[in-house]
């Protein structure tokens, strides 16, 4: 199904003249996953700088922030889905990583290994992410 | 320090005459090297020596490549580690490796998608300037405030 969504939004991108990347007609799941690595990292990467040049620039120091947040009176469910949203990109980041390093020492190269991996990366990822939110 | 380099020849016929057959100026010492031209349809690897004076670039490139996977797998080490053991080296630890992998990671992606020369130099250029402040950032936050692991536990407890 996820396929025939893909090839619907191909046909857009013919119309609209967007990249030829995004037109390509037959995605698979390692190249979907290859993009979300590369996002993934991007994101974090964005994250960590954020982080880095906030504690130059702005006043205060963390716990001063933490206890604005708390003053916020978020409810536990809310909370609880910003802990699962940042811990995501970070573990599928992670397990994506361990599965490029596998490749680099030439292992798991075959196509059937590629998506049996490639599966077991996203159910390691949901899995550890919910059980890292729920700490 | 001499590389070598197994060149392996595709065995169809078609496939060893092209390898082998693109007209190519090769320096002295490499050509004394190699065997006799094979005949078509030869099937089997040669070994090509090459110094170093001639090859510092992919040499570099792929000393590179190694520290780019030393410091993946540091990270990865690094980060059950910060949980077990949480203290000051591991955040100065964390804060180096971290921002050194993004480094080399907004690199590689600087490298794939921004082609003309002079504007890849200057995206470089940026990168640098942010993964320096971002490292400063860090150490400033480890020395001044609680710590990236007291931050993490912290931030965790909300």
């Amino acid at each position: 199904m996820a396929a025939l969504l893909l090839r619907h939004v191909g046909r857009h991108c013919l119309r609209a003249h967007l990249g030829p990347q995004l037109c390509v007609r037959n995605w698979s799941l390692p190249m979907a996953m290859s993009i979300c690595h590369r996002g993934t990292g991007v994101a974090l990467s964005a994250g960590v700088s954020l982080f880095g040049l906030s504690a130059l620039v702005l006043p205060g120091n963390f716990e001063s922030y933490l206890e604005l947040v708390k003053s916020l009176s978020l409810g536990p469910a809310l909370i609880h889905t910003a802990k699962f949203a940042l811990v995501f990109p970070l573990m599928y980041h992670t397990w994506n990583g361990i599965r490029h390093l596998m490749w680099d020492l030439g292992k798991g190269l075959k196509i059937p290994q590629l998506y049996q991996s490639g599966v077991l990366v996203l159910v390691l990822t949901v899995l550890t992410s919910a059980g890292l939110a729920a700490m | 320090m001499a590389c070598i380099w197994r060149l392996s020849v595709l065995c169809s016929a078609q496939g060893g005459r092209v390898l082998l057959r693109t007209p190519v100026v090769r320096p002295a010492h490499v050509s004394a090297f190699l065997q006799d031209r094979p005949t078509p349809g030869w099937c089997g690897t040669q070994h090509i020596h090459l110094s170093p004076s001639r090859h510092s670039g992919s040499k570099a490139a792929s000393l590179h490549w190694t520290g780019e996977r030393v410091v993946s797998v540091l990270l990865l080490g690094l980060l059950p580690a910060a949980y077990l053991n949480p203290s000051s080296a591991m955040d100065y630890s964390l804060a180096a490796v971290l921002t050194l992998h993004s480094h080399w990671g907004l690199g590689q992606v600087a490298t794939d998608y921004v082609q003309a020369s002079a504007l890849q130099k200057a995206a470089k250029a940026g990168i640098l300037a942010l993964s320096a402040l971002t490292f400063a950032g860090l150490c400033y936050f480890n020395y001044h405030d609680v710590g990236i692991c007291k931050a993490v536990a912290m931030l965790w407890k909300l």
